[in-house]
């Protein structure tokens, strides 16, 4: 039966280019610290381009039991990593996450895409026999959830959204859903994506891909540079965080979806998909868009992505000049796990009050005329914050994030809702 | 949950494509049942000694959607646009292309597949290694996305509410409705169009040949399987004709014991759960179920535990029929299948492929099921439509 109790984060992890965990990924998102450097994992210079936001520091098995990193791919040991540090972070009892009443919820883009290239590459040099039975049932989307519910004995909904760039707000605002249906009192969520050579590949071919800097919003932006890590966030309901005495980091508040229904790889020129989500989430949270205080950008450096982003923008806000700002800057495109490590990110801004700067903004682009944070941390009102993506396909996620108790109660949005229906 | 009316149907399958070929072929199902294994046309089988596929043999994308802007989208997304326009126009919100009732931004899709183009992943790879990651042809790079095939529906049919991709393997048509729920109840959408696609490719037969699944009779299949979700009041508000009712959906998860334990792993204790609280979602006693369909596939290894399952929730006697055996073993799309097979049984067609239990004289309620890989399962529970 739906309770619609509020959703609280209440333990976070990271797996990023600029540092491992809460207090590295904070540390370094504050003071834009960047993550981009060269590829190492595969030789990307006959490409043309050879610069991503590697996570170079990720070793499994400072992480994993050893049984674990043998069970699952790079992809899956990141997200059960940062699902580590979330659970450590929540200080929850491990004993409370057995069983029915907890669920994981991940998203990504492509998965286990090593573990499919491999596969691939054996196949195509040695024919059929030559593709491991060892490391084919490593493969699949759904392993993302199914291996952090194993690790902790979670018996409730375990579900893989592939989102593409927008998956870690459809993740979070699933599990927080789930919690508000009164289908579970713990939701396990976030996002993740690794950093392969054949996605690598297309992004350059299709023309999308920087040289060596990601600048947001800036009149000479040449496009994304790829990333890649996983944000996990420990998602619970009000009557669960209280009675073990949690503390609340944030609140899930509502969240917008909608398709462009226009193009697989480009946003809608107006941007009507983009603008209804954020309306949506703004409607969803029992606000107006003069409560929002902070919008954190998908950003990715696009030119048509900026423009599509600044017209949301001044749509929703009008002449109201809402500090926005990209991190897309220093970890690059995370991809699947973008909008998760960012959620994160948002988080920190909610504890802080400081706004992550967006790097690399050096000249005004007037098709883009937003109140960037430009090239170092700002501050500002911090009690409530919109994490926007717009992905591939056309999907478009707004999350709303707050801090505990600033938002009206779910209960009473809720009946708004469906009074408006 | 709130019961959501079923008001259409879109289907690409081995056995037809549109529902009333899919239903006629379930009544003629015993002759299907005893047909010859037709060769594989997807690839080139030769190289596989009793390659034993389900395959959408016919599929004619041309026929349903014209011959403009099809060349670069892969046999997933062919499969899936195709469901999902069949599903609009057999629910009546469309008509000749055209939205007549709903519209776009009231109209979302919530859709699963397993284990995304490895048509287009494994093209890119060869071209990638044989040639150069250069000549990757970025018209195709798309279909490699795993959302992609959702995405592409909506552009195609002009769907601008929520686009859900959810990939959960066997189990994610089933929890393609849990979501739908949650999404509808929140008022998301005024329609939902749900369900599940998978298409065939050499890769994905290699895959489960290489790790023995075929050895036990289960086919590889493909197809797509769409429903579109309505509530009920706007259903017979609007006069919408409603072939079955989804009442409750469950979804449970039980971890292979030990850690020297591989990935897969079958549990009899998640199956049962899952139908338990499908049918507390419901609020429908086990006594009231005539009906199981089953993901029963052929698989040894997986089957067993998944009837071992039913019997735990429901009793021994509650009978259970497979149409995997017609349909092949669809993966993302198969829990899709099994609806609108149930749909097809609530609407009076006589159960085949009995593998438990005695043929019901009755069809009011059912359940269906689907047991995933690695100790996941979930239901759904459907019911004839009170009108």
């Amino acid at each position: 039966m739906a309770n619609n109790e509020r959703v609280f984060i209440t333990g976070v992890g990271v797996v990023s280019s600029v540092g491992m965990g809460r207090a590295a990924f904070f540390d370094a998102i504050r003071t834009g610290k960047n993550g981009i450097s060269p590829v190492t994992s595969f030789d990307a210079t006959p490409l043309g381009r050879s610069y991503a936001g590697e996570v170079k520091d990720f070793r499994a098995a400072d992480h994993l039991t050893a049984a674990e990193a043998r069970r699952m791919g790079r992809c899956s040991a990141m997200s059960l990593a940062a699902a580590r540090m979330a659970i450590v972070d929540s200080g929850i009892d491990e004993a409370l996450l057995r069983g029915p009443r907890t669920a994981v919820v991940i998203g990504t883009t492509m998965g286990e895409a090593d573990v499919i290239a491999d596969l691939d590459h054996a196949w195509i040099a040695g024919g059929a026999e030559a593709v491991s039975r060892t490391l084919l049932p490593k493969y699949g989307s759904t392993l993302l959830p199914i291996h952090i519910a194993r690790a902790y004995g979670v018996q409730g909904m375990t579900m893989t959204l592939p989102g593409a760039c927008a998956a870690g707000n459809y993740a979070i605002g699933l599990g927080a859903d789930i919690i508000r249906a009164g289908r579970a009192d713990v939701v396990i969520a976030g996002s993740v994506e690794l950093l392969q050579q054949l996605e690598f590949s297309g992004f350059v071919r299709l023309a999308a891909m920087a040289v060596s800097r990601c600048q947001p919003f800036d009149l000479n932006r040449q496009g994304l540079i790829l990333g890649e890590g996983s944000g996990v966030v420990i998602l619970e309901s009000e009557a669960h965080a209280v009675r073990r005495h949690a503390t609340a980091q944030a609140e899930v508040g509502g969240y917008g979806l909608s398709c462009d229904a226009y193009h697989i790889t480009r946003p809608h020129p107006e941007a009507t998909g983009s603008i209804a989500a954020m309306a949506d989430a703004i409607r969803r949270s029992g606000l107006t868009p003069a409560d929002v205080d902070f919008v954190n950008a998908h950003g990715t450096g696009t030119r048509a992505n900026d423009q599509a982003e600044a017209k949301v923008m001044n749509e929703i806000f009008g002449s109201r000049r809402v500090p926005i700002s990209s991190m897309k800057s220093t970890l690059g495109h995370c991809m699947g796990a973008a909008s998760a490590i960012e959620a994160i990110g948002c988080v920190m801004t909610i504890e802080t009050g400081i706004y992550p700067p967006t790097m690399g903004y050096e000249t005004p682009d007037p098709e883009c005329d937003l109140n960037v944070v430009a090239n170092a941390p700002a501050t500002g009102p911090h009690g409530v914050l919109l994490n926007n993506s717009l992905a591939f396909g056309g999907y478009n996620a707004v999350a709303c994030f707050a801090k505990p108790g600033v938002l009206p109660h779910p209960r009473e949005v809720a009946a708004s809702l469906g009074a408006r229906s | 949950m709130t019961p959501r009316s079923i008001t259409g149907l879109g289907i690409c399958s081995t056995i037809g494509t549109g529902r009333e070929a899919f239903f006629r072929a379930l009544a003629d199902a015993p002759a299907l049942a005893g047909a010859e294994l037709k060769p594989v046309l997807s690839f080139d089988a030769s190289k596989y000694s009793e390659a034993a596929v389900a395959e959408v043999a016919d599929f004619d994308p041309a026929r349903w959607l014209g011959d403009k802007g099809l060349r670069s989208l892969d046999r997933l997304t062919k499969l899936l646009v195709v469901a999902a326009r069949l599903c609009a126009h057999d629910a009546g919100l469309k008509r000749d292309g055209a939205f007549v009732v709903g519209s776009p931004e009231q109209t979302g899709l919530v859709c699963s597949n397993a284990y995304g183009s490895l048509e287009a992943i494994t093209e890119l790879d060869r071209v990638a290694v044989l040639e150069d990651a250069r000549y990757i042809n970025p018209a195709k790079f798309p279909n490699t996305v795993a959302n992609s095939a959702s995405g592409y529906v909506s552009i195609w049919e002009d769907l601008r509410a929520l686009n859900v991709a959810i990939s959960n393997g066997n189990c994610g048509a089933l929890d393609a409705v849990a979501c739908a729920d949650i999404y509808m109840a929140s008022h998301r959408a005024e329609t939902i169009l749900v369900g599940g696609a998978e298409a065939l490719s050499e890769a994905l037969f290699l895959a489960f040949q290489r790790v023995g699944m075929l050895e036990s009779g289960a086919r590889v299949g493909e197809g797509a399987a769409i429903v579109a979700l309505e509530d009920r009041e706007r259903a017979r508000a609007r006069g919408a004709r409603v072939w079955a009712e989804v009442v409750g959906c469950g979804a449970a998860f039980d971890a292979a014991e030990g850690e020297g334990a591989g990935v897969f792993h079958a549990s009899k204790e998640a199956m049962a759960r899952a139908i338990h609280e499908a049918l507390a979602d419901a609020d429908v006693a086990a006594s009231e179920v005539d009906l199981v369909i089953s993901g029963v596939a052929g698989l040894r290894a997986f089957d067993a535990f998944e009837l071992a399952g039913i019997a735990r929730a429901l009793g021994k006697g509650t009978p259970v029929c497979a149409p995997k055996r017609l349909l092949g073993e669809t993966f993302g799309a198969g829990g899709a299948m099994g609806m609108a097979v149930a749909a097809a049984y609530l609407g009076g067609l006589p159960p085949r492929e009995i593998v438990q239990g005695l043929p019901p004289s009755r069809v009011a309620t059912v359940v269906v099921t689907a047991m995933g890989y690695y100790g996941n399962a979930s239901a759904v529970v459907m019911r004839k439509s009170p009108d």
